[in-house]
């Protein structure tokens, strides 16, 4: 990178473009910050133990065949759950559920977040003021009892529920965020400029307004994708996600109902709450190096 | 005063200056480059240079207040023989208002909006408690007096005051403790030219009066000379000039200097002559060897491209020059260079007139009104932005509508290109009433009417190439397709003077200076090849040397392809430059209309008079102090 950015001075003429200042993308402004930098090598850790889950584990998860009850150490590096699972085995697997969650709510819940927003901040009047009435009464109903009961009284569980239920709560906030930018983006000259240069509304939006969101679109992923992995984790914690399925979560659950604590199987309990925390402190790293990109000032220089 | 200043200790000593931008991804950028300057008490000094010239990082380093990427790689910044950079934090901080205060380029922002004024103004005495006891004698109300400003705005949050009134109370509260230098950094910025002009003086009063030195930072050489004793001239971070101000104008001066100055002249001269600077400063990346300015230069010889040019140190009767050019040697002794050979500096602008009532009408205005109302609870109020205007828009010629900030010129602007309604009266366009329009028929009629904006920063989608904001016209209104784009876009590039357009055609709005992006502005405006263009203030943003130059690009594009356009304004010399007729708008009615000559040499209304007074002319100030021995003088001065 220093190789290709070093500068030779030239002999410019004066009111050309000097082509010294080499345009840095979006990718080298966040990796450059170092702490989005120890996030994304964290994070990448993460992803390559999920899809490498058959190799890394060494036995299947839900495998209950094994010595039960067992302290962490020996062939079994974080001993065995009540039932005679692998908790290694399991944590390995968790890490799929957390990430394939955390992307898909996340998706999710920034695409509903910019649609809602997008035209609440362009339709003004009557469409406005529903839209962003509905904002308002759900960043006011609180979350977590709306996601229990319905995750509770839900017909179905399953990882599709969970993303279901984040997605209903989560994209309030990230709405009013791209409204307000909306707002702010639509008064600029340049959209003006584009409706003089006979532009319609669908272009003014997807080249003029959605290209200058991009750092806000990112950091609104970032952000609901750590709300996601969490409110998953807790869902099933509660016992009111997919009791199948191996989670981090659901792992936590298990190990609490059995009083892991009590037989000195601390790994059983600790294991899923430190990957958990520390899958969510590189997306949180991760997310500094996304400030970054939409404001320069903050760019490690 | 110049006896006078002589003889006291500088309060201010500079010595051999640099300052670098550090940066992981880049080579250091060198903004300040061996600058070394002193200021004595109660002196007025400019520091102008052009944006990117170092200027506001060098007032900055002199408050200690430089931001953590730039550092300083060596020299001394003495006050008194304590050097700054290295007393400290806490002696810093007694010293800071005490001695040395500012007053920022914004004080919209300088000002904490949720404290009143008295209250912040009393947190200076609080934070100075120590401060001597003939210091404690300014109080809260004087200082107020002292700028005019009524007593019961001391109880007034940030908010309720004007931009004017804020930078008043600006200049109160860098007063208050009696400091002996004052720091300005663009006080004037954004204001509106009456205000400007207002402000200004009173600072001069003040100084005056008070005696404190000044440290006047700006871009805007005219203000500057009206007041300065003495201005330093910054280009590429390093001061070219540092001269009486009376010396600077004097004719024989450093080339840049004479070219800034080429910038001004008076509009009511019956021959004005404006010239400016081609291209643009160097890149601070690399900047060449030798004389940062000599390719620019019109004068340029193989000497400048030496890497040691020659300061030269010169004593006049007005005080101490010294000037970094080649032209005027290293020795006291070498004569200064004659008058006649800086003809030669800068570019003389070229412009072209129509004759008045000359060309086909495109666009009759007929007893516009704007109302715009406004309900607060059962409290109704009327504003009446445009009252009763009339003009007619003929082709190939230019109209001026000028005004200050609020005359209602803008709305004009806005009703004219079918962005607002107007409250009653037409505008006719092509047999049209704009006013009427829908919302696809407006469409249509914006292939005829195209807006070029102020702000070129604004102006232009920072995530599009300049290839594609200059396309769409073509697209949406010509109906081109394909490569007819791209060799229209090509040819509309050179038409703007951004040549190669290979160059340009992929570059982000980032990687262009100011001049250069409005002139995409002004090429993207031309793309639909409109009957009418509505300029809103199209040079205001730009810095003084370029000004001309995108005059001249308006000028000559209007007339070549016969674009009527109204040109808003509240610089009168510009008006004078480009226009053909002149509308003078106050209060949202039109108060002198005629040609550009009548209006500006006959003037008959009392606010004419005031806006054309508004104009900083450096020389005019001047004309009558008998300062400058012109007789006594051993130079070759004129």
């Amino acid at each position: 990178m220093t190789e290709v950015e070093t500068l030779v001075p030239r002999e410019t003429p004066p009111d050309r473009p000097a082509k010294t200042v080499k345009r840095r993308n979006g990718w080298q402004v966040v990796w450059s910050n170092g702490k989005a930098r120890t996030g994304i090598v964290i994070l990448a850790l993460f992803v390559a133990v999920a899809v490498c889950a058959p190799v890394i584990a060494p036995f299947n998860p839900k495998d209950s065949t094994l010595p039960p009850g067992l302290q962490p150490g020996g062939a079994y590096l974080l001993g065995t759950t009540n039932l005679g699972q692998d908790i290694f085995s399991q944590l390995v697997y968790g890490a799929q559920v957390s990430l394939i969650v955390g992307l898909l709510a996340g998706v999710v819940v920034t695409l509903i977040a910019l649609v809602i927003g997008l035209v609440a901040g362009l339709l003004q009047g009557v469409v406005d003021e529903i839209l962003s009435f509905s904002i308002n009464l759900a960043l006011v109903v609180p979350a977590l009892p709306l996601m229990v009961t319905i995750a509770a009284y839900s017909p179905v569980h399953g990882l599709s529920l969970i993303i279901f239920v984040i997605a209903l709560t989560g994209w309030a906030w990230g709405a009013r965020m791209k409204r307000a930018q909306v707002l702010l983006l639509r008064s600029q000259d340049f959209v003006t400029a584009a409706r003089f240069s006979g532009d319609g509304l669908w272009r003014i939006v997807f080249r003029e307004l959605v290209p200058n969101m991009v750092s806000l679109v990112v950091a609104g992923f970032m952000g609901a994708a750590i709300g996601a992995i969490g409110a998953e984790a807790g869902l099933s914690f509660l016992g009111l996600g997919d009791p199948s399925t191996v989670s981090w979560g659901s792992m936590s659950y298990w190990a609490n109902s059995n009083g892991a604590m009590l037989t000195g199987q601390w790994a059983w309990l600790l294991a899923p709450g430190l990957a958990l925390s520390l899958l969510i402190t590189a997306l949180t790293l991760i997310n500094f190096g996304i400030d970054a990109l939409s404001n320069p000032q903050l760019r490690e220089e | 005063m110049p006896a006078a200043n002589s003889i006291d200790e500088p309060i201010l000593t500079v010595k051999d200056l640099n300052i670098s931008f550090v940066s992981k991804y880049r080579d250091d950028r060198q903004v300040i480059r061996n600058v070394g300057f002193e200021i004595r008490p109660g002196e007025f000094v400019g520091l102008l240079g052009e944006s990117g010239s170092g200027k506001s990082t060098l007032g900055n380093a002199i408050l200690n207040l430089l931001t953590p990427t730039a550092r300083v790689t060596s020299g001394e910044l003495l006050y008194r023989g304590r050097n700054l950079f290295t007393i400290p934090a806490e002696d810093l901080r007694i010293l800071r208002w005490s001695e040395i205060s500012t007053v920022f380029q914004s004080s919209m922002a300088s000002l904490n909006p949720v404290m009143t004024v008295r209250a912040q103004m009393e947190d200076v005495f609080a934070a100075h408690r120590g401060a001597s006891g003939a210091k404690r004698e300014m109080t809260v109300e004087k200082s107020l007096d002292l700028v005019s400003i009524d007593h019961k705005y001391l109880d007034f949050y940030p908010h309720q005051l004007s931009g004017g009134m804020k930078q008043r109370v600006a200049l109160a509260m860098s007063v208050l403790l009696s400091p002996d230098l004052i720091v300005f950094d663009e006080p004037t910025t954004g204001l509106d030219v009456v205000v400007q002009k207002s402000i200004l003086s009173r600072l001069k009063t003040l100084q005056e009066s008070m005696k404190f030195a000044v440290l006047f930072i700006s871009h805007d050489l005219g203000t500057v000379m009206e007041m300065a004793d003495r201005v330093m001239i910054m280009y590429a971070g390093e001061v070219v000039e540092n001269s009486p101000a009376a010396d600077a104008l004097s004719g024989v001066a450093h080339p840049y200097t004479i070219g800034l100055l080429g910038s001004y002249a008076d509009p009511r001269d019956a021959e004005i002559n404006i010239r400016y600077i081609p291209g643009r400063p160097p890149s601070l990346d690399s900047v060449p060897v030798g004389c940062a300015f000599a390719d620019r230069c019109g004068l340029a010889t193989q000497e400048c491209r030496e890497p040691k040019i020659p300061t030269a140190e010169i004593d006049s009767p007005a005080g101490h020059r010294s000037i970094k050019c080649v032209l005027f040697g290293s020795e006291t002794s070498d004569p200064l260079p004659a008058p006649t050979i800086f003809d030669e500096v800068g570019q003389q602008i070229d412009v072209h007139h129509a004759a008045l009532g000359a060309g086909e009408v495109v666009c009759r205005v007929e007893d516009l009104n704007k109302t715009y109302s406004t309900r607060k609870g059962l409290k109704h109020t009327e504003n009446h932005a445009v009252i009763g205007v009339g003009f007619e828009l003929r082709k190939g010629s230019v109209t001026a509508l000028v005004g200050q900030s609020g005359s209602g010129k803008t709305t004009i602007g806005r009703i004219l290109t079918g962005v607002e309604k107007p409250s009653s009266g037409t505008v006719t366009v092509a047999g049209v009433d704009v006013g009427s329009l829908k919302r696809r028929t407006l469409r249509n009629y914006r292939s005829k009417v195209q807006l070029i904006f102020q702000d070129p920063f604004q102006a232009l989608n920072p995530a599009s190439s300049v290839g594609y904001a200059i396309s769409r016209p073509l697209v949406n209104h010509r109906k081109l397709r394909g490569s007819e784009v791209r060799e229209e876009v090509d040819r509309i590039l050179g038409q703007v003077g951004l040549t190669p357009p290979s160059e340009y055609r992929d570059r982000l709005p980032h990687e262009l200076s100011g001049g250069q992006r409005q002139r995409v502005v002004i090429a993207r405006a031309l793309a639909a090849q409109p009957e009418i263009i509505v300029a809103d203030e199209p040079i205001s943003m730009l810095d003084v040397s370029i000004r001309a130059e995108i005059l001249q690009v308006l000028n000559e594009l209007t007339r070549s392809n016969g674009i009527a356009m109204l040109y808003i304004t509240h610089d009168l010399l510009s008006a004078r430059l480009i226009a053909d007729e002149i509308l003078v708008l106050h209060e949202g009615k039109i108060v002198e209309t005629g040609s550009t000559n009548q209006v500006l040499t006959q003037t008959r209304h009392d606010y004419t008079k005031l806006l054309l007074s508004s104009i900083p002319n450096p020389w005019q100030s001047r004309r009558n102090v008998p300062s400058i021995p012109a007789a006594s003088s051993t130079s070759a001065r004129a």
